[in-house]
């Protein structure tokens, strides 16, 4: 009895246990079906953000040339070191052991890692850019010492200009997509792109495609094996219209003698930038790897502004360079012939009141050609007064000195040449005849750029023409190099009549030749035509105010503006230095630029530099009344 | 001892079955490891000895081996406690007796040993009915065991004994009442133990289980990458060898304690079902056995070794599915490790030797 309710109990019991196996079971396969097909997408992403990183790989920039062939901007292969945060155990134990390791500030890598928190995950952020080989050696070891699984050391391409801060202005610098950037530009976070000048310009040719590797990684982060991999394209070659041997000399000129400013020099018939400087300029090179904030906030706090670019950016005032316009004008419009002679007796009277001629004993009789050479204002005085502010500023448009140049460059300032239209405008005043005086010799309220001056000059060359300054000879898209075409300029052609240009040639090359101003510019045997300009700091009256301020600020600005040939000229264009008074040593900057161009085009040795200029005779003789113009 | 006529007796199903259960073991094993190393080789040659050792625990009359039980008992407990001062240490604790080429982990043994002991105390045909003071000897006599075990320490295998106690004792007739008892006791008692009884790690083990996220590198990492192991796996799998989280190692101890997730990921569902399938059909047969049982010793004898067997392969399995806090418990059959491999068969080879022996007198 016992033993069979013993037994009954039993295989009760026994049961009890089957069921409860059986569902135990049955819950474990449902617990399965669940993770492997419910939830199977979600768990797959996550295995493939386990074992799969996509890197990119950077392309590598196009090269940019000069118009000779020689390279300006080129690639270098620099090592990145980042972190991808979803790999790591310990984010802080990362950036103490990275900083530790590779000498740099953990404050400084914590920043990026703080800084892009919220952005796309597995996304590697660069913590040191361009490091150093001992850095990549100390990581890499650490790396494999599994202490590092979440840090990244990936090769890239980096920008480098051989010259340093040679034409930086022009060529621009690199830097990583702002937030608007990536919008406008369609790049992802962290690429690099061009910042500033031709950079920035051709940007969306220079940039090429950044290609791509998908790689298996195990858990220490080793890669396993590359599961795909997309070549990067590099971008276009690029071909400059700077002459590299011309801006060189430019440069060294002023650095030699110590001056600030800038020299833009064109070839008058394509608009063709062959020179394009301001002074002083930065290194790129320092963007590149992007740059650390001492020096940012040292290129952005200097007094000299070295990230300005003056040739189109700086307005000064014209001073006696605006004569050649003045004296276009008068001769298009009829009202004078070059013949013309008016008497300079040191001065004039207009409108009741006494304007100086910069030659106290006056010029005596003078006719166009002289009265350039001579730079006489009492002759300017009188035409521009014929003239009227009116024709002067319709000139000074048609010539390309008023608004823009249209240079393919960012950021480019109007030139400014009043009219009674501007006036009113701007301060809603009638125009006073007493002020056409001052402006006849470029004076009072005009203030254009150097690249203004530069296109006016190249029209006045080319006869006629007003052309848009360009910076980029050809692109290379892999077939060879294929040449911008000029396009049609968006200004109404006109010709200048054949005895103006003769007549203002013949007044500028007198002026270098003659007994003008402009001697230091003279080139034996190649028939410099020039003009020397005085663009006034202060005016006499403020420079009794301005106390405190070193005699070196208040130095007047001195400007140059030359073609050359006299005869069928084949470049034109203007030096611009500051503080560098009347124009002597801007002069003789463009004629180490002259040299380099006929050396260079004639196959002969480029000139050698020659040693600084003695300091320019004390000519100006201060104004009793109002402004006193200078050559 | 052995008649020939026994012979035809043997459950060759089920011995078919848990072969199966080995081979797909190895497979993984393989897989993981990388090929026919070190670790496939010792496993297969722990698969020989484990069959020796089930050929042997078949061989004897569980009878005459039960009449010498208290000996055994003995004898293994005399060894747990040389191991915990002679052991060689890994991994923080002392279980390993070291043999030269080979690392023999006594505790493993320890199960089928207790439950030879119990069902020999609790199935002896000529006591009367339980009684209290019988539940009492062998609550001490699982006691004793657990508590040598936990201080190695190995809390793992120390609670695989508990199961052979309960199913034993409550298929021996323990009162409902006590059962009901246990589970409030059970339910009071869990947070007390979890404050004063466990160890920090233990203790963050269990915390980071109910809340993966908090610690998702350190503690909470092996169970979030078990379930990305069988949920990327998908229903048919990435294939033999093809597995990506085993592979590259962002699951740790794949071919041990996590043997049963890289099946997952590599098999897909189609394989956990196969395996689970077969873990089922192992269990259920050999509760047939002790059904069929001559007598209750046999049947508490089949219940005992397969308590700690159920109860392991049920818990490791939740916990390759990343359900359960990480323990380093095992899959029986499957995962890597000699002395489980070799201790399991025999234990498998008393549940033959009873069933074999339902007929005999």
């Amino acid at each position: 009895m016992a033993i069979a309710e013993d037994r009954r109990r039993l295989a009760t019991r026994l049961t009890v246990l089957r069921v409860s196996i059986g569902v135990g079971f049955g819950l474990l396969a449902c617990g399965f079906w669940f993770f492997q097909v419910v939830q199977h997408a979600q768990f797959k992403e996550m295995a493939e953000n386990n074992h799969q990183r996509t890197l990119t790989l950077r392309a590598p920039r196009g090269i940019i040339f000069d118009r000779t062939g020689r390279l300006l901007v080129e690639n270098r292969n620099s090592f990145n070191i980042s972190i991808v945060r979803e790999h790591t155990k310990d984010i802080d134990r990362t950036i103490r052991i990275l900083a530790m390791v590779t000498g740099v500030d953990e404050k400084v890598v914590r920043e990026v890692v703080d800084k892009h928190r919220r952005e796309p995950s597995y996304r590697p952020l660069v913590v040191i850019q361009d490091a150093t080989l001992a850095q990549v050696a100390s990581v890499s070891a650490r790396k494999l010492d599994f202490e590092l699984p979440d840090v990244l050391v990936q090769e890239v391409p980096t920008r480098q200009y051989p010259d340093q801060d040679m034409a930086a202005h022009t060529i621009g610098y690199v830097g990583e997509a702002s937030e608007d950037q990536m919008q406008s530009e369609g790049v992802t976070t962290g690429s690099i792109v061009g910042q500033f000048g031709i950079e920035r310009v051709y940007n969306k040719f220079l940039m090429g495609a950044d290609g791509a590797k998908k790689v298996v990684v195990n858990s220490v982060g080793r890669e396993i094996r590359t599961l795909e991999e997309i070549a990067p394209v590099q971008g276009r070659r690029v071909q400059l219209t700077v002459n590299y041997a011309m801006q060189k000399a430019a440069e060294d000129a002023f650095r030699a003698y110590g001056y600030f400013g800038s020299a833009v020099v064109l070839e008058p018939k394509t608009g063709d930038v062959l020179v394009l400087t301001s002074m002083p300029a930065f290194d790129p090179n320092d963007f590149a790897t992007g740059i650390d904030r001492a020096t940012w906030a040292s290129l952005n706090t200097d007094k000299l502004s070295p990230l300005q670019n003056r040739a189109i950016q700086g307005r000064y005032q014209p001073g006696s360079t605006f004569k050649i316009v003045v004296a276009t004008a008068a001769l298009e419009e009829g009202i004078i012939t070059p013949e013309r002679q008016i008497y300079c007796p040191g001065g004039g009277t207009f409108y009741g009141r006494f304007f100086k001629c910069h030659l106290a004993g006056g010029h005596g009789h003078v006719d166009l050609r002289h009265a350039i050479e001579k730079s006489c204002n009492t002759y300017f005085y009188t035409v521009g007064n014929m003239l009227g502010v009116d024709k002067m500023y319709k000139w000074s448009e048609k010539l390309g000195l008023a608004l823009k140049s249209g240079i393919d460059l960012p950021n480019e300032v109007e030139s400014i040449v009043p009219s009674t239209e501007w006036k009113q405008k701007k301060y809603h005043e009638r125009w006073y005849p007493g002020e056409t005086i001052s402006v006849a010799i470029g004076q009072g309220q005009l203030s254009v750029t150097p690249m203004s001056m530069a296109v006016m000059m190249a029209t006045i060359a080319n006869g006629g023409t007003r052309v848009v300054p360009r910076l980029v000879k050809a692109f290379d898209e892999g077939k060879g190099w294929e040449p911008v075409k000029a396009p049609p300029s968006p200004f109404a052609p006109f010709l200048l009549k054949p005895e103006t240009i003769g007549a203002v040639r013949d007044g500028l090359w007198l002026a270098v030749n003659g007994e003008g101003t402009a001697g230091r510019g003279r080139v034996a045997g190649r028939d410099v035509a020039g003009k020397t300009g005085t663009a006034q700091v202060i005016s006499n009256e403020g420079k009794e105010r301005a106390r405190g301020k070193t005699d070196e600020d208040l130095r007047d600005h001195g400007w140059f503006v030359f073609m050359v040939p006299k005869d069928n000229p084949e470049i034109a264009g203007v030096v611009f230095s500051e503080h560098g008074e009347h124009g002597y040593f801007s002069a003789t900057v463009a004629k180490h630029v002259i040299q380099t161009y006929f050396a260079q085009r004639d196959g002969l040795p480029l000139p050698v530099l020659a040693p600084p200029p003695p300091p320019a005779p004390p000519v100006r003789v201060a104004a009793v009344t109002g402004p006193g113009g200078t050559p | 001892m052995f008649e020939r006529r026994l012979y035809y007796h043997i459950d060759w199903v089920l011995i078919g079955a848990v072969l199966a259960l080995c081979a797909l073991g190895l497979a993984m094993i393989y897989s993981t490891t990388g090929g026919a190393g070190r670790v496939y080789w010792t496993q297969v040659y722990a698969l020989g000895l484990g069959l020796i050792a089930m050929g042997i625990a078949v061989s004897i009359d569980y009878r005459s081996l039960a009449d010498k039980s208290h000996w055994i008992y003995l004898a293994m407990m005399i060894l747990l406690v040389g191991v915990l001062f002679f052991g060689s240490v890994r991994g923080g604790s002392r279980r390993w007796i070291d043999l030269g080429s080979f690392n023999l982990q006594p505790s493993e043994f320890a199960k089928a040993v207790l439950a030879l002991m119990l069902a020999k105390m609790l199935g002896e045909e000529r006591r009367p009915a339980l009684t209290n003071n019988d539940l009492f000897i062998a609550a001490a006599l699982t006691a004793v065991p657990f508590i040598i075990i936990a201080r190695q320490p190995d809390l793992g295998t120390a609670v695989t004994l508990l199961p052979i106690l309960f199913v034993v004792a409550y298929v021996a007739g323990m009162p409902m009442k006590y059962i009901y008892a246990m589970l409030v006791v059970a339910v009071l008692a869990a947070p007390i133990a979890y404050k004063f009884g466990l160890q920090d790690y233990q203790k963050e083990r269990i915390s980071t289980f109910l809340d993966p996220g908090q610690d998702r590198r350190g503690a909470g990492y092996q169970q979030i990458q078990a379930r990305i192991t069988v949920g990327s796996g998908g229903v048919w799998g990435k294939g033999f060898r093809q597995g990506t989280q085993g592979q590259l190692r962002f699951l740790p101890v794949a071919h041990n304690d996590f043997i049963f997730s890289v099946l997952a990921e590599e098999q897909g569902l189609v394989g956990v079902l196969v395996a689970l399938g077969l873990y089922f059909f192992v269990i259920m047969r050999a509760l047939d056995a002790a059904r069929l049982a001559k007598d209750r010793l046999g049947a508490y004898l089949v219940l005992g070794v397969l308590a700690a067997f159920t109860f392991q392969v049920i818990y490791n399995i939740t916990m390759s599915a990343g359900l359960a806090p990480v323990k380093g418990l095992t899959l029986p059959l499957m995962s890597y490790g000699g002395s489980s491999m070799i201790a399991t068969l025999a234990g498998f080879g008393l549940i033959l030797n009873v069933r074999m022996r339902r007929f005999t007198n």
